[in-house]
């Protein structure tokens, strides 16, 4: 798997977001700032602990961490295809004999990197204002790779099926980021009446939200708001079904790498 | 050793447009071998299906022996390939684009470096290897690509329409490198339609014209089959090219009069003038000077498509009597149509070209 060819693509897609940092890193820490600075301290501090023991800041932290891991792997990954389909370099790599599975892990692995290192940006700028303890480290750690692979390999689709660079935009604004606003990152679940939080359990982003939530705080809504039977069981079986829907998204990558599907006349 | 190229009925399908239709060629290993034909004639097509750029939709393909859809990864291996459009990495300097696709091959990083360095050496633009590819002038990125298709060192290098657009200096130094690589023993596919390109450089050459093949031979033997013109200024004015026709044999194929000038056309000029002066002295006319013109491959190529469009032409319009085949005319509507579109696509793009830059800023 770790050809010199899967390694040189990789290093590829990593050093083109490394070397714009002004691009890639700077605007979701700017963003963060404000978001913990606006939210978490001037109205936070104003607004009851969501949930007891936790504070509004702490427990924006996750979902934060979430929405810029995801977003980033996604528009990371779909601007590096959509942007060598533009320019067609991306034939640099179709006319090499790396094999297809090479090339989606390698654009996935790396723009899942971005997603993961925006994520410990948001995290360390949320430790700036608050102190944090990691409860689940290990749960932490594997549920962010999973989602950062999950929306990266999204992202791939995204960059395959988009015509221009419009589409791109409207994938992220228009369909990811309302998912995850109401993906209980600024609220929890239990504020909710019962009918909007059976339609929030609908949402998958509750899911990933909820599962670093859980990692890092050691809190989980579904706790509270999940079937009895189901609850205490609800984070792992939160990180099996994401697993389980990021190795569905890499096959279908590497299927429409296999077709050719956008790529190839 | 299998061919270095060997295609079986090559088919590709562009909906109702038919870009390679049957296509059967093969391409011994070392050879320099041509691809002729007139725009649209489906030569790029053709190289794309080797590489992967396109699917075929019928048909075979192989590189080296091995099938470019089932052993996908040797046969690209393979190749190099410096294509028409300016398709390179805009993100890196020069160099590490080259080191990239080194890398892409298998080779490693430090060896990637070094090849790197040796091909932008061999093709000139050394000094510019920190530069990214949108500062360097037309000609350097013409260059450029060449350097990417040899920085693999493959056994069998493409080049489509390598010297369209380039000046004299650029387009001889490539000729030289090309010659070079080719004697090295690499095996060269070169599209042009540069008659003289091809008359250069290949030891054989293919004429395409819409998808299909029209012929495959070396240059000296497609110029052989071309007819040569031998102009004779006699003593007196020449009597009417029909009785002039009458004291000749049947080499000659045709016989005009311009003047005092006489022009007989024959296959070989060479050959055949002995026989021209002697029936003509035994005829009783006097030759005063004598000159063949022969005929340049340009004009066998010309005469090749064009005798190829006519019957294109004729057997579609005898189809359009065909109940069950598409209308002739309603074809060609489509096909215009087709253009149409594709110049549409192209103005978008050309619009969205310049979003594009701000976009970028987005990433």
């Amino acid at each position: 798997m770790l050809s010199v060819g899967f390694r040189a693509l990789f290093k590829r897609e990593l050093l083109r977001f490394v070397r714009r940092p002004k691009n890639t890193f700077m605007p979701p820490a700017i963003t963060n700032v404000l978001y913990f600075a606006v939210f978490g301290m001037i109205l936070g501090g104003r607004i009851d602990e969501p949930v007891e023991g936790i504070g509004y800041i702490l427990f924006l932290i996750p979902g934060l961490v979430v929405l810029g891991t995801i977003s980033n792997a996604f528009e990371n990954a779909s601007f590096s295809i959509f942007h060598g389909r533009w320019n067609e370099y991306i034939h640099e790599t179709l006319t090499s004999p790396l094999s297809y599975v090479e090339m989606v892990v390698a654009y996935v692995s790396a723009s899942a990197v971005r997603g993961l290192i925006v994520g410990v940006i948001i995290a360390v700028i949320g430790r700036l204002f608050v102190p944090i303890s990691i409860e689940n480290g290990l749960f932490l750690v594997a549920t962010m790779v999973v989602i950062a692979a999950l929306f990266a390999g999204l992202g791939i689709i995204g960059g395959l099926v988009a015509r221009d660079f419009d589409d791109l935009t409207v994938m992220n604004q228009f369909i990811l980021r309302p998912l995850v606003f109401f993906g209980a990152v600024f609220y929890s679940l239990t504020m909710l009446e019962p009918l909007w939080q059976a339609v929030s359990l609908l949402n998958p982003m509750v899911y990933m939200v909820d599962s670093v939530r859980y990692g890092l705080l050691g809190y989980s809504d579904m706790f509270e708001v999940a079937p009895a039977a189901y609850a205490e069981f609800a984070p792992l079986a939160s990180l099996g079904v994401l697993t389980l829907l990021t190795v569905a998204v890499l096959a279908i990558d590497v299927y429409l790498f296999k077709i050719g599907y956008g790529l190839t006349d | 050793m299998p061919p270095a190229i060997e295609t079986v009925d090559l088919v590709k399908d562009y909906g109702e447009l038919r870009a390679l239709n049957e296509l059967s060629l093969t391409v011994e290993e070392g050879e320099f071998f041509g691809l002729l034909g007139p725009n649209g004639a489906g030569k790029t097509t053709f190289i794309n299906t080797l590489v992967g750029l396109v699917r075929k939709s019928g048909g075979e393909a192989r590189v080296f022996g091995y099938d470019v859809e089932a052993d996908y990864q040797q046969a690209r291996n393979a190749i190099g390939l410096a294509p028409q459009e300016f398709n390179v990495d805009r993100f890196f300097p020069i160099r590490e684009v080259l080191m990239h696709k080194a890398g892409y091959h298998g080779i490693p990083e430090d060896e990637a470096g070094e090849r790197a360095d040796e091909v932008l050496k061999r093709v000139g633009i050394y000094d510019k290897r920190h530069e990214r590819f949108d500062w360097l002038s037309g000609g350097m990125k013409r260059r450029l690509l060449l350097a990417r298709a040899l920085v693999t060192d493959p056994d069998l290098l493409i080049l489509d329409e390598p010297t369209a657009g380039v000046d004299v200096q650029l387009r001889h130094d490539l000729w030289d490198l090309v010659t070079e690589l080719n004697e090295e023993g690499t095996t060269i596919l070169l599209t042009t339609h540069y008659i003289e390109e091809a008359e250069r450089l290949c030891d054989r050459v293919a004429i395409m014209n819409e998808g299909h093949k029209v012929t495959v031979a070396t240059p000296d033997d497609l110029k052989r089959r071309g007819t040569d013109t031998i102009e004779i200024l006699l003593e007196s004015t020449p009597p009417a090219a029909a009785t002039i026709e009458s004291a000749l044999g049947e080499y000659a194929h045709e016989v005009s009069t311009n003047g005092d000038q006489l022009e007989i056309r024959v296959d070989d000029g060479g050959s055949t003038v002995p026989q021209v002066l002697h029936d003509l002295e035994a005829a009783g006319h006097e030759i005063a000077d004598l000159e063949i013109s022969r005929t340049s491959l340009e004009e066998i190529f010309v005469d090749l498509t064009r005798q190829e469009d006519r019957s294109v032409t004729r057997s579609s319009a005898s189809s359009a009597g065909d109940s069950e085949a598409p209308d002739a005319g309603e074809q060609e509507g489509e096909q215009s149509q087709n253009q149409n579109q594709k110049q549409e696509h192209g103005h978008e793009r050309e619009q969205e070209h310049e979003q594009e830059h701000e976009q970028e800023g987005v990433a």
